[in-house]
């Protein structure tokens, strides 16, 4: 098997990394494809409180790279959705414990275990970020329509840029509909002009992120859920179907509402 | 007395009225306040040129200065005379400064200088 490694990061911080890795594997999985999320946040792990796995762990990444165990053992699997597995990184160490080396070696090894191997970078532009993107075939930046966010993109596509040849796509996240209409929102369009890399999707402002979250539920498994549907047209995209963008004028029309009142 | 499920109901009606207030307040404000994305958009466009070629604003504008007190010395030249900007539109990136020329006020010939050349 060769399957695709892609490697979710953005250079700020709180933008949505750790959701977005949980929810597109999530969506991947559900789809049939065996999946990985790998969180490479080393002493700032959350990949596993998102997707409602932390009581699970036993071994973790640096475990793996200091050869106290096989990859295969790190991994847990997920009780929902049976094709979806976390690698989940080590709380009481730091980024050092990782190296790019070793992570090219891990990637190497996933690619052959799953269809889909997703990591989770952490913010910043350091250790972590390199290890996060060395083994990578593609790149998913995530940026907010914030302008400290879109700076830190574009920071984050030149450093892949001039280091690899990867391919890069744009997420943008909490996009806010009514405030763009107002004029006081980048819009897509925009943002997509002073990035210039090709869009994956566009993710509305959704409260049921937050509630999902809290319970470790994932948002792509709630139906109601305007973001959880946008992870999966993105699941897809990926799968290279061609979906198009969600229309954001409203996030649910009346006759959607009705019906869904109706229940129809 | 007053019990809490009436605080709370008052408290409701309160926030419906402000909320509402607010509405009306606020809606013609919208259409007079510029808008912000416009702003943002043209901030990020200069601040990400200025990054992608590891330059700092502060440090043009300096450059700017010191190239005014130079030219100075051989020119008629003032700072606001003087733009320097990155040019992107061709090959590799340049710094370009561009010095606009004073045009030259020559004397005008008073009334008697004008006689006497006569």
């Amino acid at each position: 098997m060769a399957g695709r490694v892609i490697t979710v990061t953005s250079g700020k911080g709180g933008v949505g990394k750790t959701t977005f890795s949980a929810n597109v594997s999530a969506a991947l999985a559900a789809l049939g494809k065996k999946t990985v999320a790998v969180d490479t946040d080393v002493g700032l792990r959350n990949l596993d409180i998102v997707m409602g796995l932390e009581n699970r762990i036993v071994y973790d990444l640096v475990d793996v790279v200091e050869g106290r165990c096989r990859v295969q053992k790190a991994v847990i699997r997920d009780k929902r959705i049976d094709t979806l597995h976390l690698l989940p990184a080590a709380q009481t160490r730091d980024k050092t414990a990782v190296t790019p080396e070793s992570m090219e070696k891990i990637c190497a090894e996933l690619r052959e275990m799953f269809d889909f191997t997703i990591i989770d970078s952490p913010a910043g532009i350091e250790r972590g970020f390199q290890n996060a993107v060395v083994g990578a075939d593609e790149i998913v930046v995530i940026t907010t329509p914030h302008v400290s966010a879109i700076r830190d993109a574009d920071r984050v596509i030149g450093l892949v840029e001039a280091a690899e040849k990867q391919q890069i796509s744009l997420v943008v996240n909490r996009l806010q509909p009514d405030m763009v209409r107002r004029g006081d929102m980048l819009d897509i369009p925009d943002m997509l002009e002073i990035l210039s890399i090709p869009p994956l999707g566009i993710i509305p402002e959704d409260e049921s992120i937050v509630t999902s979250s809290n319970k470790g539920e994932l948002a792509t498994r709630m139906p109601r859920s305007v973001a959880g549907q946008a992870y999966k047209n993105i699941a897809r995209r990926i799968l290279g179907e061609d979906v198009p963008f969600m229309s954001l004028e409203s996030s649910e029309s009346l006759l959607q509402w009705l019906k869904r009142m109706l229940k129809i | 007395m007053v019990t809490g499920q009436d605080t709370g109901r008052k408290g409701l009606v309160v926030g419906i009225w402000s909320k509402l207030l607010g509405q009306l307040q606020s809606s013609p404000k919208i259409q007079y306040t510029e808008v912000s994305a416009s702003a943002a958009k043209e901030r990020l466009k200069v601040a990400l040129t200025y990054d992608r070629n590891g330059l700092e604003q502060g440090t043009v504008d300096s450059l700017r200065e010191e190239l005014v007190r130079l030219m100075a010395e051989h020119l008629d030249v003032h700072t606001e005379d003087v733009e320097v900007n990155i040019d992107q539109s061709t090959g590799p990136n340049r710094l370009v400064a561009s010095i606009a020329l004073r045009p030259l006020r020559r004397p005008r010939p008073t009334a008697a200088a004008a006689t006497e050349a006569r």
